[in-house]
């Protein structure tokens, strides 16, 4: 990227340096050896979480579709006793964490995924797989005909099931081609990660997504390709929205109490995403993102996992470190859907698409000012 | 046997005091650990070999000394010190492994501790007053070495206080054993020979009151007890732990030993004003603790209120009440030397003790949460949550002491729902809530740092579930030195007594 030749005049954002930098063609998350060596190692243990979190989502979106007692959803098909034995060690992998992200897509909606869901067409095509997947069970006949909303409402989460599944399954591969490159020292920047994450998003953009179930050898198409949903604009916005930005308040260390008005009337006004999230309580029992963490942990390249053990705390507080990097790394992200959703090129050399891209900067910036920007700004994980 | 208790340590702490120190001071640590751990052997051989069914003193060891004086080398361990003489060696030894290994004049240091014990061991050991009277003071110097050399910031001023405070209560101790002895007329300073002298009603009244304030001191009981936080704030760990867990005995085994069984005819005429001093200091102890902000303070005066519960117990003395003392002085040290060794762990981490500004330690990565947790135990086991030692002491004491005394025992009651709240609120403020960024950065804490802690809450729990490991050793002792009084209601023991204890029978 390109520096711009700005002949705009100086900034009044709180967050004006960040602005400025990104106009530079850098990064939200300051270039530092350091940094790069955080953000590549944590998005390669995030790759490999990503690859099994995907593999998980499309299996339950396609094998456990309206299974009322789910008990196996997290066993892939592969139901033996020593998997029992180990998720019941939890040494495992945290599956119910990329419930709670498919759940906050699902909460916040936005995209055409979520208008298409609320559509006489999805209605059908649901309706039609409830009928063929009750047929000769007149309990849940009967269940759904007092309950007429409840099936349907299943129905369109095994939707957000696949649709992040299918948004995972591109990201995964993303990260672990981006470990592969750094290690092959291609990649050197925190601006060369962004390029990678950016160009990666670029090249799956108009990759359709679609959902087709099989119940009883018949396929039935829930998301079907006329509905025209797309990587980009219908998985990628809305997660970087309900996942990033929004999100639930979860249970932790803090109790929310929404009567005291501690949590926003409107949901858009919610900042509970990843680059809100305190690092500190990680590690706690009832603390969502810890589970992520746990399975980051299992995946750490050496080089990663020795950063850490130089920490003070070492292998202690190892959960919390790689939060931190992981909220770096997630600021790249984020970086990357900035720059891909600017309104003009980043080197115009045009004042007026200057001073619109400018604006567009500043009003990420306004959702950044309460973020963990201003704490990743410095090279240390708090 | 119980010479070597005595005499082992003091050669290993004049061996230490002299060594050269070109020597690496490890040596020093780890000779102390070991002359402290061989007095544990001993103590732990002492208490296989105790006949709990006896009532009078054992393993009886007596040299003449200074005959003119009175003054024999008379030692002898019965049920109300043998416990006493176990918690010296084990707090000793983990008061020397929880000692920083990068101490300043380590030789010295160690050499202390010692003598220290030393001191208490020949003190909880002595049958002779004037022999006691030695010990008693001997501990007081390396003490005051102890807090004046390695304290805080305010040392001299809390050692200093220390030293007056206490060498007050030696003279007045002094006094009272000097005007037994005179006024008696017993040929010399040993303890059965003093017991079985007749003194007057109101002879022995002034003598009682000197023995209380002089050991009210040491225990000590409101309005005598300001050099307590002072000298436990300024400190260091070890010391504190030392202090809380077995110095402030020395106070109360001295009112059950010297006041109740040398003057049982005084204490029956000012019991029921001892039993609402003991109500005093319990109250008082426990609304100051609630005002503190200083974690090392807040437990200082939580103990001037614990040590509280053990003159109510002695006021009463019903063999129940006073099993229910010895058994809160056990408990009182080992709960009290964990908390102390808990707050050094998050002082030295944190580098305060302020609850206003302390948060979130629980927090399990970045925090200290096995050291959280232990403190929960700790302060569960203070304010005798049922399951921990804490809880067979405080029932102890009052299920014995209400007969006798039903409205100080209620009053008194309410200073165990009292350390509820103020234990409570030092948890509640500094381990939960979310880890203030200034702390976030914390070093970690070490397995040395947590093992004696752990050591100790496994023995509050054990001896909370088996409370009849120790009152084995102290009910026929206790039982032996109830006084002669008219009227004391009976109360069942509520553990199965060996065999019936014999009438005490040496009375004034």
């Amino acid at each position: 990227m390109n520096m711009i030749a700005s002949t705009l005049p100086a900034s009044n954002h709180p967050l004006a340096e960040i602005i400025y930098r990104i106009e530079r063609g850098e990064a939200l998350l300051p270039d530092a050896p350091d940094n790069v060596l955080e953000v590549v190692g944590i998005l390669k243990s995030y790759g490999h979480v990503l690859d099994a979190y995907s593999i998980n989502l499309c299996y339950i979106a396609d094998h456990q579709f309206l299974v009322l007692f789910p008990f196996f959803k997290y066993f892939n098909g592969d139901v033996t006793l020593p998997k029992l034995l180990k998720h019941w060690w939890h040494d495992r992998i945290n599956y119910e964490f990329a419930e709670y992200c498919m759940k906050a897509m699902l909460f916040h909606g936005g995209g055409k995924l979520d208008r298409y869901l609320d559509t006489p067409d999805f209605t059908a095509r649901a309706q039609a797989a409830i009928a063929a997947k009750l047929k000769g069970n007149p309990v849940m006949q009967g269940v759904t005909a007092a309950f007429p909303g409840f099936l349907p409402e299943q129905v369109r989460q095994m939707a957000y099931y696949s649709a992040l599944g299918q948004f995972w399954r591109v990201m995964s591969d993303m990260f672990l081609a981006l470990s592969d490159r750094y290690d092959r020292g291609e990649i050197q920047s925190i601006p060369a990660v962004v390029k990678h994450v950016l160009d990666g998003l670029v090249a799956a953009a108009a990759n359709p997504i679609t959902y087709t179930v099989d119940i009883h050898g018949q396929p039935f198409e829930i998301l079907p390709p006329e509905a025209g949903l797309t990587f980009l604009a219908d998985a990628a916005v809305p997660y970087v929205e309900a996942v990033f930005f929004r999100s639930f308040p979860f249970m932790g260390t803090i109790s929310y109490n929404a009567q005291a008005r501690q949590i926003p009337a409107g949901v858009e006004d919610f900042t509970y995403g990843v680059l809100y999230a305190d690092p500190i309580p990680v590690g706690g029992a009832g603390i969502p993102p810890t589970l992520l963490m746990q399975d980051m942990r299992h995946y750490l390249p050496d080089y990663l996992h020795k950063f850490y053990q130089q920490g003070v705390r070492g292998e202690e507080d190892i959960r919390v470190q790689i939060c931190g990097s992981f909220q770096k790394s997630m600021f790249c992200v984020t970086t990357a859907a900035m720059l891909g959703l600017m309104p003009h090129p980043l080197n115009t050399s045009n004042p007026e698409e200057q001073v619109t891209n400018r604006h567009y900067l500043e009003s990420w910036m306004n959702r950044f000012i309460e973020s963990r920007l201003p704490n990743v700004q410095i090279c240390e994980v708090l | 046997m119980l010479s070597a208790l005595i005499w082992i340590p003091a050669i290993a702490a004049l061996f230490v005091g002299l060594s050269p120190r070109s020597w690496p001071p490890a040596i020093a640590r780890n000779l102390s650990l070991i002359t402290i751990a061989i007095t544990c052997l001993l103590s732990g051989a002492l208490a296989i070999q105790f006949d709990a069914l006896e009532p009078l003193t054992q393993f009886r060891e007596t040299l003449p000394w200074i005959e003119s004086l009175g003054l024999t080398y008379q030692l002898g361990v019965d049920g109300l010190s043998l416990p006493l003489v176990i918690i010296n060696s084990l707090l000793t030894w983990i008061a020397l492994y929880s000692s920083p290994k990068d101490i300043q004049r380590p030789w010295l240091y160690y050499a202390l501790v010692l003598f220290l014990n030393v001191g208490v061991t020949g003190a909880f050991l002595a049958q002779n007053l004037l022999l006691f009277f030695l010990f008693y003071e001997l501990e007081l110097i390396p003490l005051y070495f102890l807090i004046a050399i390695w304290g805080g910031a305010r040392r001299g001023y809390a050692a200093t206080k220390f030293l007056i405070y206490t060498a007050l209560s030696g003279i007045l101790i002094l006094a009272a054993f000097l005007g037994v002895v005179w006024l008696t007329g017993a040929p010399g300073f040993d303890y059965d020979s003093v017991r079985t002298q007749i003194l007057p009603l109101s002879s022995q009244i002034p003598l009682l009151v000197l023995i209380l304030v002089g050991f009210g001191i040491k225990i000590p009981l409101v309005p005598l007890h300001t050099w307590l936080p002072d000298a436990h704030v300024e400190a260091s760990t070890p010391i504190s732990v030392l202090l809380a867990g077995v110095l402030l005995k020395l106070g109360t085994y001295g009112l059950l030993r010297y006041g109740l069984q040398l003057f049982p005819d005084a204490w029956a005429v000012l019991a029921p004003g001892l039993a609402i001093w003991a109500v005093v200091s319990v109250l008082y102890g426990a609304f100051t603790a609630i005002a503190q902000t200083d974690m090392k303070k807040m437990v200082a005066y939580s103990s001037i209120g614990h040590m509280g519960f053990i003159l109510l117990a002695a006021a009463a003395a019903t063999p129940l009440s006073l099993l229910g003392a010895v058994f809160q002085m056990i408990s009182h040290g080992l709960i009290s030397a964990m908390l102390f060794l808990l707050v050094g762990v998050v002082y030295s981490k944190t580098g305060t003790r302020d609850i206003t500004v302390l948060r979130g330690l629980l927090n399990p990565e970045r925090g200290m949460p096995l050291i959280g947790s232990l403190m929960v135990v700790g302060v569960m086991a203070s304010a005798g949550i049922p399951g921990m030692m804490g809880f067979i002491s405080e029932f102890l004491v009052f299920r014995g002491s209400f007969p006798v005394f039903p409205v100080q025992t209620l009053l008194s009651m309410i200073g165990t729902g009292l350390t509820a709240v103020y234990f409570l609120l030092l948890v509640n403020r500094t381990f939960f809530g979310r880890l203030p960024d200034q702390f976030s950065n914390l070093p970690p804490v070490l397995w040395s740092e947590r093992l004696p802690a752990i050591a100790l809450a496994i023995v509050i729990v054990a001896l909370g579930l088996q409370p009849s490991w120790m009152a084995r050793w102290s009910e026929t002792t206790t039982t032996a030195i109830q006084p002669p009084r008219a009227a004391i209601a009976t109360v069942s023991h509520p553990f199965p007594t060996p065999s019936t204890a014999p009438t005490p029978t040496n009375t004034l």
